[in-house]
């Protein structure tokens, strides 16, 4: 098990130095840089001076001295300083990071809440009513995009609940309540997706378990109905479920990204796409590094849960 | 004594809690300010902010009249070359030290220096030499006479040797001599500033704290306007006023704006290296229909100048091929041999939505001659990379103005000018446009600028489209804001909260 984890820790770093190189390049293949952006259509400056701007950015040296410089840095944890404010990159994204984290998770808790009794609801109500609201309900989930389910509740909050703070940010630590009362319609619109995701991959494969022959068994030899659920059915019926959990973080993370942009939260989204707009190549590195290293350790950790729940999985 | 004076005006204002500055106005901004260096950052978002932290011997005022800042007066000599400023004798920086002339001109040079890399310097590459003619007063000689000039040095932001010495730039801290301090930036969340306690003008600001909370979608700038969250939206475009209009407790403030939207032509390429054909387009456009289509009504169709800079623009009556008229644009079309029209493709970019929606109703109306127009939407640094690199047939855009008419059209198009990125090349244009920035007397000046429009309007390789209205929303117990034309917010100081 620790030769695993090991070995899985070892393959991220392939995949790091491999994003790295990608992003190096693909961001310097989008035409204009840092000082091109900057200086937009509209300034009477001269070549002379843009000249001047870029050398002192560094954007002058050739492509590959620009990723040795960069990479021996990473090599020392240093990923670098924010083109224009001067602040280490490391130092930007830890500030944001929980920022992000905080409405992943509670989306996913969330998500996790309302999908597991919905998903059952429907299974045991197959082809009924509830069975039918549910789909209903998750189908308009799934096609819903959640910015604009977050721009109409924030439209519709702001009529008729103009006390309520739902746009920005403040730190847990500073204002638990403003915290967490400025979470719950990002945290919402970013859940909706999931939601509907689970619940119907949960449906589905409760179903496909519940006709399997050892449930009959179960249920012949007299156990309750809500013990055949929660013993036999449940557990078994969980595999497919994680894996969708793995994935549709990844889709969280990107739903977080917009949604950061609605409801002007400063998480890592927001620096990210701050960063490509304006080409703060060191920001946009660094940003997609950390993102990339959160999600194949989810991945790792999704791949370890199966093991938790179905010990016939082996890892070694 | 003079040590003494700041700290005898905090007493003063501790002692009279009536003068003390009150409440902190919340304004929602699109963006985070990319940089405070105030000679080094381009990007409005940082201007909106330092704007409030240093100031300039002169500033403008709502009706683009110039009015003294750190300067009290000052005299031009006979034949315009030199300028004499007396600069106020007591202002401090917001570390408390003192500000001089040396601060005056220790500004000027490192704009001009070529290590600083400073954008701002070609706007002074007419100044021979800038000193210190007494403590307080600074005296600039021009190697020509420059008419422009008094309304570029509003520019000129007074910074403190000592702290660019200790910190090497000033992007990070910021420290002069404006109403407001900075007191804190969180990326991405606000930058907090605080009253100046010290500042100069007697009674200002009336605001303790100014906060802009950076919001990037335009809607949730205007729920957050409506709730109250806000005071202040800066800056709302047309289809989000339509939304606010009306909505209990909000103001809108309008004013003209000198910003203008465009067609540009590349007069290198075929065809519109004929001049006729550049006619022929301004003819074929519908610049009312534009107004309402892409504006809501919300704007004017204008020539070369701005009609807010309203005594140096010529009424578009002036300008011949401004009746919109597709018969006329086809028949000079065939006589310049394009009887069957050409193809054209218009660059443009997807940021800012008038722009875009600008590009679809000009393509429907070139279209309509027999142009066979269509519409590339770039990535907005791929579209600004074309445009610097003249990389385009034709492209449409929105350019800001200037408060001087020199400011917008010598950079434009004279033959050497910075942004000319059309390729227009024109004797006449070249000299009137030379004498336009020499010549000292305002009729004589009006005479050679009435002359550009009336060459430029419909013979230069830019098709000016239309100017908007400049829309901000404020709650209404906000008092005393004005907007500006040039999106300016030195009104801020003399601001209020009810």
């Amino acid at each position: 098990m620790t030769g695993y984890i090991v070995r899985r820790l070892a393959d991220l770093v392939f995949v790091l130095f491999g994003v790295s190189v990608l992003v190096f390049l693909m961001i310097r293949l989008i035409p204009g840089d840092a000082v091109d952006i900057l200086l937009g259509a509209n300034t009477d400056i001269t070549p002379e001076r843009v000249a001047a701007l870029r050398e002192r950015l560094g954007l002058d040296l050739p492509i590959h001295r620009q990723y040795l410089d960069w990479f021996a840095g990473v090599l020392r944890g240093d990923l670098g300083v924010s083109v224009w404010t001067g602040r280490p990159v490391t130092e930007e994204i830890v500030s944001r990071l929980p920022v992000t984290l905080e409405i992943t998770f509670l989306a996913l808790a969330f998500a996790l809440i309302v999908s597991f009794p919905l998903g059952i609801l429907a299974a045991r109500a197959r082809g009924g009513l509830g069975d039918v609201a549910v789909r209903l309900v998750s189908i308009v989930g799934l096609t819903l995009p959640s910015f604009w389910v977050g721009v109409l509740m924030l439209y519709a909050a702001s009529i008729w609940l103009p006390a309520w703070p739902t746009i920005g940010y403040v730190p847990f630590g500073e204002d638990p309540v403003g915290n967490l009362s400025r979470m719950v319609l990002p945290v919402l619109a970013v859940s909706f997706p999931m939601i509907a995701g689970l619940t119907r991959i949960l449906r589905s494969s409760l179903l496909e378990v519940l006709s399997l022959d050892y449930i009959r068994t179960a249920r012949s030899k007299g156990v309750s109905q809500r013990r055949v659920f929660s013993k036999h059915a449940l557990r078994n019926a969980m595999i497919p479920v994680i894996t969708v959990i793995g994935v549709q973080l990844g889709y969280l993370l990107s739903g977080v990204v917009v949604i950061e942009q609605v409801f002007a939260v400063p998480g890592l989204g927001r620096l990210a796409i701050g960063a490509i707009n304006e080409r703060n190549y060191p920001l946009v590195q660094g940003v997609i590094l950390v993102v990339t290293a959160v999600f194949v350790f989810i991945n790792l950790l999704v791949d370890l849960t199966y093991t938790w729940i179905d010990p016939r999985v082996e890892v070694a | 004594m003079r040590k003494l004076l700041p700290a005898l005006l905090t007493v003063l204002v501790a002692a009279f809690p009536a003068l003390a500055q009150q409440g902190t106005l919340e304004i929602a901004v699109d963006q985070a300010p990319v940089g405070l260096d105030p000679h080094l950052v381009t990007a409005f978002s940082s201007f909106v902010v330092i704007g409030q932290i240093y100031d300039g011997l002169i500033e403008f005022d709502a009706d683009l009249k110039i009015g003294p800042a750190l300067a009290t007066s000052w005299e031009v000599s006979e034949g315009g070359l030199v300028y004499d400023f007396e600069l106020r004798e007591d202002v401090v920086f917001h570390d408390g030290s003192e500000m001089a002339a040396v601060d005056v001109v220790y500004s000027f040079e490192r704009i001009m220096a070529e290590e600083t890399g400073s954008p701002q310097a070609s706007r002074f590459s007419q100044v021979e030499s800038v000193e210190a003619t007494g403590e307080y007063a600074v005296r600039f000689t021009l190697a020509a006479p420059f008419a422009p000039f008094l309304g570029n040095l509003s520019n000129l932001s007074v910074v403190p040797r000592h702290v660019v010495e200790a910190e090497g730039d000033l992007q990070r801290v910021a420290v002069g001599t404006g109403p407001f301090m900075l007191e804190e930036v969180v990326p991405d969340t606000y930058v907090r500033l605080v009253a100046n306690p010290d500042y100069y003008r007697a009674g200002q600001p009336q605001l303790a704290a100014l906060r802009y909370n950076v919001v990037p979608e335009a809607s949730t700038r205007a729920a957050g306007l409506r709730t109250g969250s806000y005071h202040l939206l800066p800056d709302v475009d047309p289809a989000t006023a339509q939304t606010i209009q009306g909505a209990p407790g909000v103001e809108l403030l309008e004013v003209q704006d000198l910003a203008y939207t465009l067609l540009g032509m590349n007069v290198e390429r075929e065809p519109f290296d004929d001049p006729a054909v550049r006619r022929a387009i301004n003819l074929a456009i519908d610049r009312e229909e534009i107004v309402t289509a892409v504006y809501f009504g919300n704007a004017v169709p204008g020539g070369p100048l701005s009609p807010g800079l309203d005594q140096w623009a010529l009424d578009t009556d002036e300008f011949a091929c401004y009746d919109h008229d597709p018969e006329a644009a086809r028949a000079l079309l065939a006589d310049a041999g394009y009887e069957d029209g050409f193809e054209l493709e218009i660059l443009t970019f997807g940021t800012i939505k008038v722009v875009s929606d600008l590009a679809q109703v000009l393509q429907a109306q070139l279209t309509e001659v027999g142009i066979d127009t269509t519409v590339n939407v770039a990535e907005f640094g791929t579209f600004v990379q074309d445009w610097r690199n003249s990389d385009f047939q034709a492209f449409v855009s929105l350019n800001g103005g200037n408060a001087d008419p020199d400011g917008y059209l010598y950079r434009t198009f004279h033959s050497t000018g910075a942004t000319n990125v059309y390729q227009y090349d024109d004797g006449t244009v070249d000299t009137l446009l030379d004498r336009g920035r020499t010549t000292a007397d305002d009729a004589a000046r009006f005479a050679t600028y009435a002359e550009l429009q009336r060459i430029l309007a419909c013979q230069g390789p830019v098709a000016h489209i239309a100017y908007a209205t400049l829309f901000s929303g404020v709650r209404e117990n906000v008092d005393g804001f004005r907007q500006m034309p040039t999106r300016g917010m030195r009104y801020l100081r003399e601001t209020g909260l009810d």
